[in-house]
């Protein structure tokens, strides 16, 4: 490997294109499902949903992996995709693009998974 | 026969700096090919066009053109298809260095890069080197290009930065690094790992369409950029 900044290995990539899939997957699966259930059958009544077992259900394990994706995953992929977004219509510089994109999703992420942690310690 | 309007995108850098737009009107049957109307032209019209040419049948590689906008072979291309008049330029994203002929160095610079031949230092050449069909079928797919440059005129991404490998660079070192008598693969994987390797490919699949030899160099890109997680992942763990 040579030390020419274009000869450089791209050591990040394949975490974000990880996410980036992982969380397509959550966007074409679990979201639309999220979505019928909670805003369209519970209100509509044809799901019941118990609010104290909800709130159990969402301050626990399986409230931490519906976060997870739903809402975490999810994110990193609309991250990666504004990120090349970005550069095919030539919008800033792709190194700090990156950071604001991945950055952007990891503090939404973290933000979310600690509402659920605090929710799980109270 | 009857006859047909093609618009050509002339650059003749010795008589002007801007390309213009040319019409002819060439006579077509239901055989007439787009390479048969641009030697029309060059034979009975206008003898200063400038084309790239050869086999006449989607093996060498070097007719690509525009057509109407998308990248196609000119021998492969039949202007019965075409009902209206047909716009005809150079390969998109390549510089022009006259008329319809592209320069593509930067195109075999990356085909090069990838070291597109089979590397096996302990192989004996007195030997057979043995391949069985399924071995063979792993990377066929993907031996089928012609370097005929059309997934890169297709591709948005080699638009912006030239200096990403690109579709076929990536197929070819993929076909290499499926095959069962190679064993360069170390040695191509830090091509691949690159922002400008596999990295710079959004899955626009453009590439894959426009490939008149049915390579799918999109597969062969996304496939390539599971091999660069698992070579990066393996390199990492390793330290």
């Amino acid at each position: 490997m040579s030390d020419k900044p274009s000869r450089r290995q791209a050591f990040d990539e394949p975490l974000w294109w990880g996410l980036f899939s992982a969380g397509g997957v959550c966007f074409a699966v679990f979201v639309p499902a999220a979505i019928l259930c909670l805003a369209l059958l519970a209100p509509l009544g044809v799901v019941p949903l118990d609010a104290e077992r909800a709130r159990s259900m969402l301050f626990g394990l399986p409230g931490l992996l519906f976060v997870g994706a739903v809402v975490c995953l999810p994110l990193f992929h609309a991250a990666h995709r504004i990120r090349h977004g970005c550069f095919d219509l030539r919008l800033g510089r792709d190194g700090r693009n990156k950071w604001l994109t991945y950055g952007s999703a990891a503090l939404l992420s973290a933000a979310a998974l600690t509402g659920v942690l605090i929710g799980m310690l109270r | 026969m009857s006859t047909k309007s093609i618009r050509i995108k002339r650059y003749l850098p010795e008589q002007a700096d801007e390309a213009f737009w040319q019409r002819y009107e060439v006579p077509v049957d239901d055989s007439t090919s787009l390479l048969d109307a641009l030697n029309l032209v060059k034979e009975e019209l206008d003898s200063s066009l400038s084309y790239r040419w050869s086999c006449r049948m989607a093996i060498c590689g070097s007719c690509g053109v525009m057509v109407n906008g998308i990248p196609k072979l000119g021998c492969k291309t039949f202007l019965r298809d075409y009902p209206d008049e047909v716009r005809i330029e150079p390969l998109a994203h390549f510089p022009v260095q006259r008329d319809l002929v592209v320069d593509m160095e930067i195109f075999l610079q990356h085909l090069a890069a990838v070291k597109p031949w089979l590397i096996d230092e302990a192989s004996n050449a007195a030997e057979p080197n043995r391949q069985t069909p399924a071995q063979l079928a792993r990377y066929k797919q993907f031996a089928n290009c012609i370097n005929c440059g059309l997934c890169y005129s297709a591709c948005p991404q080699f638009g912006l930065n030239p200096e990403f490998l690109g579709p076929a660079a990536i197929a070819l070192a993929h076909r290499y690094n499926l095959d069962s008598r190679d064993h360069g693969k170390a040695q191509r994987m830090p091509e691949l790992n690159r922002h400008e390797g596999v990295w710079s490919c959004t899955f626009v699949g453009f590439c894959s369409e426009v490939c008149p030899k049915h390579v799918d160099p999109a597969a062969a890109v996304n496939q390539g950029k599971v091999e660069s997680a698992k070579h990066t992942l393996i390199a990492l763990f390793r330290g």
